[in-house]
């Protein structure tokens, strides 16, 4: 395994790369939304006079004076319908208008001057309220058994195990906080859109942008090379974009909307809360003989979104006897979507608590009940495991970490005034790979362009595009151009659900293989080509045969060819009787002020089987990424809705606390390299989101370990401690 | 943010006859230009005062003099504040962000306003912006706020560390206007809100602060300033203890306490203190940290928290007795 550096990190690190707000087109004018402020009724009506009069201020649409959305045809994890439509309030903080004007204090000034009326009911804001009325989803089947022969019921399976545990774990609103704020700048030439703005995927946003403006995809261009984060929240589009092309189209001219911090926390989606009730049964020996979860998601109203947090119990640990069910609690809030890991950060929270609870009860080293409980088929339908090495993870770490000087006995070590736990969980995320096609272009200066739809959100894809390409061709990395993020380029996939390197990787090898086979055919047929009817290879980036050799740059300058390009599609994978996923091993000290009840995390191990790891040092980013993020999860992360209002309490970054560097120790990765053959020849599964499952779990875990409190509501903060 | 006139004045004369009721002093504008921005402040007149000669830090025979302009992070890492008052300059240093302390100022730190959610919120009431439209944190978000010094109009806390610090320590604040000069005792300084929380301070419009004034107190060497957080650095205290402690011969002869993150106001223990003199143990003079403490329904925590706090700083200070 070579480690490369972030190919655009230079350019991130100095500014030169372009973000959506970056773009300022001529005459450009800004947006600025209108939020609203009850959570659910309706608008009465909304004096606009004092602001259209404001200085600088070019429009101003409202549902009373709206440009022209159609509705949405397809769901995307965001709203359901586009803004401004209706005078309908279903949140708080919902898009209810759109100033625009010369400059963005302008924008944002005269957006104070509007005062709007409603009509307003009581909404529906409290998750554990809404618990006992929970209803079955909107999609998915409410309830998975799989029973052994013989069994009749889940409960039966439980009341036949020796030891059983039962018990009840909650996580709260988590928002994702890029570091980027979703940002859309759009301008029109004739009937043609170009737009710039922040998305996990061009093509998510020509779809959208089709259906709800009335234009064909062939009219709209949307560019966004770089992603300053997106976690989930990048993947729908949201009420500004449409409204900011929707409004460059009527005045004529380019128009950029930024929604400030406090708007995306509302304007953009969240996490929805969760309730999983964990019900285990073992043997003595630990071996599982049943696992129940009875799993319940919060949904907003404005949306069907919502975790099926139960699944992972169906996948992680081997027993006869599974059982899962979904519920919703519908809340009056904003839309609720995908975030990092959806389902199964938070499912692996109480399912690795329950795990580390029901160990207590047995007697058991948490490490070996799971040891114990490790399958090489997919419980749910008994398929085998495509490559799995969870028991290396194991041993690797638990002998990295120094697993065997944890005391079985919780609260017992310390650290001067600080009470030390050690914790672990499993890793896990699933796999796939999907169909993507990938443009290499080879040009007569010696470098290569490598292009297609797909996202860099900051994880490193551009430099895994880089790495392969320049690994197929024989040339050195820095020769390599990769071109993401921009809808002219061939269809790759979005990223998300940990599908970019497993689904766009292949591709990229394969258009490298045509791109070459191409350059070949040149070679060999060219009139001038001095290989020309000879028996050539390409290698190390140069045409050889003959008993000469050419740099393929020198070669397409003396043909006086600019470039030659090939396109390559990879399909979806077609394997059916093998199951997907990634595991690993999360280990972890916590210490706890024995007077003050702080929690904060001194150590942390991962150990990682998800297949080849095309670059670690990006690699491992993204693992140490989501490790952090899970240990905000854990130990800081809570969006709290007001439910008498709907509001979210502390919707701005000083009181919707994620870690800071001083709460993060070194974090140690360690990859196994297993190639996953079965899932593609290049073998890599993805790691965008395997980092934040079980770390939570693993957290908490330690907590335990080092208090004797186990805390089953997240996060652990320190009154929970005292 | 609304439209207003700007002025950068020499000399403190020229800046107070431009000070006066819809003016606001600007200094490091961490605090000043944030609400601006909000429109939680919408002063007419800004004066910037960084050209005036505010600076300074001097350690004279009647105590410590720190120029209302000094920079927070400066008078941290001023040598004499550290070895004589190492709680100021811890309680610096475990405020906000190394950018922040490198702008903001002490006077603008003294000045700072509330954390309080709905008030920065415009969308939402709140009497100590807007009198008498209501205080929803009684009922809403209130894990942050104050339990001591609190009314039914109010519950906000005073978020700044190192005026706890200050407070401790029997700080003055030398304030000059048009009528002339006068010192406050910072105790005095900050009001409770009862019902008119948007009254904090005893300023009169258009008054500065020249000077931050410390007296002399030898033992403050032995003292320390704990804050408790949910994370562990960048965020405002959920409870804080500054202390400084009086040891001679094994035995604690005097000491000072204060909190922060739990009042209205800083908030000095004298309850505690004078518990210590008498030799009460720390367990048992911490005990009465949370004395009238009035939680609501996100805070009750606070109330042992706080005793903990300061069981917690009497023991880095003076070891557990
Ligand atoms: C993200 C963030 C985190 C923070 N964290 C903390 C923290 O953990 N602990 C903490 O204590 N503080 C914290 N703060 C607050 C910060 O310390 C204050 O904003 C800062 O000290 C204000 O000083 P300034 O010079 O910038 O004041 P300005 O913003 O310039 O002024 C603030 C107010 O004081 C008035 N004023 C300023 N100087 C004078 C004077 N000489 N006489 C009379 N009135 C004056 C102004 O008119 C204004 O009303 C934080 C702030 C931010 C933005
Ligand atoms: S606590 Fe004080 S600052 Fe907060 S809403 Fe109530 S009145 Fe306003």
């Amino acid at each position: 395994m070579r480690s490369v550096d972030r190919e655009d990190g230079p350019l991130k690190v100095t500014g030169a790369a372009v973000y959506a707000a970056d773009h300022h087109p001529d005459r450009l004018a800004y947006g600025y939304l209108l939020t609203s402020t009850i959570a659910r009724g309706s608008i009465l009506g909304m004096d606009t006079g004092q602001a259209a009069k404001a200085p600088g201020v070019l429009a101003l649409y409202t549902p009373f004076n709206p440009v022209k959305l159609y509705p949405y045809a397809k769901e995307e994890n965001a709203e359901l319908t586009p803004p401004l439509q209706n005078t309908d309030v279903r949140y708080y903080g919902q898009a209810i208008g759109l100033v625009v004007a010369e400059t963005f204090e302008q924008a944002r000034d005269a957006a104070a001057l509007v005062i709007t009326r409603y009509s307003a009911q009581q909404p529906r804001a409290s998750f554990t309220d809404g618990l006992p009325s929970a209803a079955p989803p909107p999609s998915g089947t409410p309830v998975v058994d799989v029973l052994a022969p013989g069994v009749t019921s889940i409960d039966q399976a439980l009341a036949a195990g020796d030891v059983t545990l039962t018990a009840t774990y909650s996580t709260p609103v988590e928002t994702h906080v890029a570091m980027e704020p979703h940002a859309t700048t759009a301008f029109w030439t004739a009937d043609q859109l170009t737009i710039y703005t922040a998305t996990q995927g061009v093509r998510l946003v020509v779809d959208r942008l089709t259906e709800t403006l009335g234009i064909e995809a062939a009219k709209i261009h949307v560019i966004n090379p770089y992603v300053g984060g997106g976690f989930g929240n990048k993947w729908g589009m949201w009420a500004h974009t449409p409204l900011t092309a929707a409004a460059a189209r009527a005045l004529g001219r380019p128009v950029k909307t930024v929604l400030t911090r406090e708007q995306v926390f509302s304007v953009v989606g969240h996490r929805p809360p969760s309730s999983q009730t964990v019900s285990l049964g073992a043997a003595p020996d630990g071996t599982l003989v049943a696992v129940k979860n009875d799993g319940v998601s919060g949904k907003s109203a404005s949306n069907n979104f919502y975790e099926p947090v139960a699944n992972l119990s169906l996948v992680l640990y081997g027993s006869a006897n599974l059982h899962v069910s979904r519920k919703v609690v519908t809340l009056d809030v904003p839309v609720t979507t995908i975030m990092r890991a959806p389902q199964e950060s938070n499912g692996s929270f109480a399912l690795e608590s329950a795990l580390d609870e029901l160990a207590d009860k047995l007697g058991m080293d948490p490490l070996d009940l799971r040891r114990k409980n490790d399958t090489p088929i997919r419980p749910s339908d008994k398929l085998p495991w495509s490559s799995k090495h969870l028991q290396e993870c194991y041993t690797m770490g638990a002998e990295r970490f120094g697993w065997s000087r944890r005391s079985s006995k919780p609260g017992t070590v310390t650290d001067g005034d600080w009470l030390v736990g050690l914790g672990m969980a499993t890793a896990t995320y699933g796999a796939s790979r999907g169909q993507a096609s990938i443009k290499v272009r080879l040009r007569d200066d010696g470098r290569a362009i490598v292009s297609g739809t797909a996202a860099d959100l900051g994880t490193g894809q551009s430099t895994v595009f880089a790495v392969l390409t320049a690994d197929g061709l024989g040339i050195p990395v820095g020769r390599v151009v990769p071109q993401l993020g921009d809808s002219a380029t061939p269809p790759a996939a979005n990223a998300g659900g940990s599908g970019s390197t497993s689904t766009n990787g292949p591709a990229v090898q394969l258009a490298t293989d045509a791109a070459k086979a191409a350059m070949v055919t040149l070679a060999t047929e060219h009139d001038k080509s001095p290989f020309k009817g000879q028996e050539v290879t390409f290698s190390n980036g140069e045409i050889r045969g003959g008993g000469r050799e050419m740099p393929f740059g020198d070669l397409l300058t003396l043909l006086d060819v600019p470039a030659v390009e090939a396109t390559a599609t990879s399909p979806r994978s077609p394997v059916r009787d093998h199951a997907f996923r990634s595991f690993g091993a999360h280990f972890c000290e916590v210490r706890v002020n024995r007077w003050t009840g702080e929690p904060r995390v001194s150590r942390w191990l991962c150990v990682v089987d998800a297949g080849t790891i095309v670059n670690p040092k990006t690699a491992r980013s993204q693992i140490a990424g989501g490790i952090i993020m899970g240990i905000g999860q854990a130990l800081l992360e809570d969006l709290r809705i007001e439910p008498e209002t709907g509001r979210f309490g502390n919707a701005t970054m000083a009181d919707y606390l994620v870690p800071i560097n001083a709460d993060i120790p070194d974090i140690g990765v360690e990859f196994l390299d297993y190639p996953d053959t079965l899932l593609s020849d290049l073998g890599a599964r993805g790691i965008g989101e395997f980092g934040i499952v079980g770390a939570a779990g693993a957290v908490a875990n330690a907590i335990y370990n080092a208090t004797g409190k186990r805390i089953r509501d997240l996060p652990i903060t320190l009154d929970k401690l005292l | 943010m609304r439209a207003f006139d700007f002025a950068a004045p020499r000399g403190i004369a020229g800046a107070l006859r431009l000070a006066g009721d819809g003016s606001a002093f600007l200094a490091g504008g961490t605090t000043l230009v944030d609400l601006m921005k909000l429109n939680v402040l919408a002063p007419e007149h800004v004066i910037d005062i960084n050209r005036l000669p505010l600076r300074g830090i001097r350690l004279g025979p009647d105590g410590l003099h720190i120029g209302a302009l000094e920079r927070m992070d400066d008078i941290a890492r001023h040598g004499a504040v550290a070895a004589q008052y190492p709680l100021i300059s811890q309680a610096l240093l475990l405020s906000a962000s190394p950018q922040i302390r490198n702008m903001a100022s002490i006077g603008g730190n003294l000045m700072q306003r509330t954390r309080c959610g709905y008030f920065r919120d415009m969308a939402t009431s709140c009497n100590k912006r807007s009198p008498g439209s209501g205080c929803p944190a009684q009922t809403g978000d209130n894990r942050g706020h104050a339990v001591l010094g609190t009314s039914a109009s109010c519950a906000a806390t005073h978020a700044s560390d190192v005026a706890v610090a200050l407070v401790a320590l029997d700080a003055s604040v030398r304030l000059r206007g048009r009528d002339g000069e006068r010192s406050v005792r910072l105790a005095d300084f900050y009001l409770l809100p009862g019902d008119t929380p948007h009254v904090e301070n005893r300023l009169r419009p258009g008054e500065l602060i020249t000077e931050v004034i410390v007296p002399r107190l030898q033992w403050a060497r032995h003292s320390t300033y704990v804050k408790v957080r949910d994370r562990q650095s960048y965020e405002f205290a959920l409870a804080s203890a500054a202390v400084a402690v009086d040891l001679r011969g094994g035995k604690v002869r005097d000491a000072r306490v204060a909190v922060g993150g739990v009042g209205t106001v800083p908030w000095r223990l004298p309850a505690v203190e004078a518990a210590l003199r008498a030799g009460q143990s720390f367990e048992r003079a911490s005990a009465l940290a949370a004395e009238g403490a009035r939680p609501l329904a996100g805070n009750s925590f606070k109330v042992e928290l706080v005793q903990r706090t300061v069981l917690r700083a009497l023991m880095e200070v003076a070891g557990s007795r």
